[in-house]
């Protein structure tokens, strides 16, 4: 172990944490009325939004500021930030690391979260779902990998935490899903996406519109060359 | 009762034991896990947050959820990690939504001595001086970085434990340490 290791050390011992607080009582009674884990609210995310407008206009405001931008903004495991140049995505791959295909109702026992299914026609059975153990998230596929018409993907809260890097020209829009639920709708130029299951700090792949929001404490992206009301009208039929 | 019995019925649960039972709905086991993870889980959701009631929030929150998932907890794996990854990904959501950064802070010079426990010898290695600056060092470094130094130094996680509370690979948790210390060692002028 180093001196800084050892001084790290010491600064963690010496840090001011405050006592923690006795939780098992709490637990146990929301447990005991059923209660599920909280909701993130829409308002908390309209001003989570609100915020990040702000910081967001401030920011570029002052251009040598831009590349600093990180983590401003999280939707359930998403998070997106902005950046002035996208990063270089290495190589262009069929692998959309989604995992073993599986039947529906396995990924659903697998993923032990409520797995939702659009209902709109045409879309109500999906043609290759999938499960990926290493980042809990459960993956619709309509279509081919190397060429998907339609991805819709699934993850609760130990599932792993997809990092979109937004170039500044990509629009976003706030939209409101369900009533309660509020999300992002990626749009415009591509983003770049990046997957925590592997080892390099490169995107991922790219990926053109995408419409990100949370419910019930599951995280759900749409990815499709579709328009927004088209995305919205497919989210608010997932049961 | 017999010796044998005795033995049986007055041995505390393990930690497994507890487990299979939460998982078949015993909410009582499930509050013994609770209990005796409760610091760390407040502590790590500290760490990322910086904000005591957010902190406790997140950690009630998660272990709310954790019961709910138990059901794809492997028999055998370490539950200390798999917990704190649900603590960590709730902290990290709500630091996010407040859209600010985390402040650490030290304790003020004399709480060390008046809270009961001698300080390590690894506390007094250290003047409180160059503590603070290599806090506030730590406080600027990237999220990324700061993270994964509060895991291995501020929690004393262990590498594999420090991968799976972040939801990262081990290669990415030491590149990210690695570039981490590496920056602490420029701001601190120590090359």
């Amino acid at each position: 172990m180093t001196e800084l290791e050892r001084a790290l050390l010491a600064v963690g011992q010496n840090l001011e944490v405050p006592t923690a607080p006795e939780l098992t009582g709490a637990v146990r009674a929301r447990l005991a009325e059923g209660q599920r884990p909280r909701l993130v609210s829409r308002r908390a995310l309209v001003v989570a939004l609100a915020v990040l407008a702000v910081a967001v206009g401030a920011v570029l405001a002052v251009p040598q500021a831009r590349s600093t931008v990180k983590d401003w903004l999280g939707i359930g495991n998403v998070t997106i930030r902005y950046v002035e140049k996208l990063p270089p995505v290495e190589q262009a791959t069929a692998d959309l690391g989604l995992g073993e295909q599986m039947s529906l109702e396995e990924a659903r026992e697998r993923a032990g979260f409520q797995v939702r299914v659009p209902t709109v026609d045409g879309l109500d059975d999906p043609p290759k779902v999938f499960y990926n153990d290493q980042s809990s998230q459960v993956a619709f596929l309509y279509g081919s990998e190397d060429k998907p018409k339609l991805l819709i993907t699934q993850a609760d809260a130990r599932g792993a935490i997809d990092k979109i890097v937004n170039l500044n020209v990509t629009e976003r829009d706030l939209v409101v899903v369900e009533p309660g639920y509020a999300g992002v709708w990626l749009y415009g130029a591509k983003h770049a996406i990046f997957y925590p299951s592997t080892d390099h700090e490169e995107p991922f792949r790219l990926v053109g519109n995408a419409l990100v929001y949370e419910i019930d404490g599951v995280t759900l992206r749409l990815e499709a060359e579709i328009s927004k009301d088209e995305a919205l009208r497919i989210a608010r039929s997932m049961r | 009762m017999t010796g044998v019995e005795g033995a049986v019925v007055g041995r505390p649960l393990t930690e497994a034991e507890l487990v299979e039972r939460a998982k078949r709905g015993d909410q009582d086991a499930y509050g013994d896990l609770v209990h005796a993870y409760q610091g760390i889980a407040f502590r790590t959701a500290y760490l990322l947050t910086g904000s005591a009631a957010e902190a406790e929030d997140a950690a009630q929150d998660a272990f709310v959820k954790a019961y709910y998932a138990l059901g794809r907890f492997r028999k055998g794996a370490e539950l200390r990690p798999w917990l704190l990854r649900i603590v960590a990904n709730e902290a990290r959501n709500r630091r996010r939504s407040a859209g600010r950064r985390t402040h650490l802070a030290l304790r003020a010079a004399a709480d060390p001595l008046s809270g009961g426990a001698a300080p390590s010898p690894e506390a007094n290695l250290i003047a409180s001086e160059q503590q603070e600056t290599l806090l506030a060092a730590v406080n600027a470094l990237p999220e990324e970085q700061r993270e994964v130094v509060a895991c291995r130094y501020f929690l004393e996680l262990s590498e594999e434990e420090t991968a799976e509370t972040l939801g990262l690979k081990k290669g990415t948790v030491k590149s990210r340490l690695s570039r981490g210390l590496d920056r602490l060692r420029e701001e601190l002028g120590d090359d």
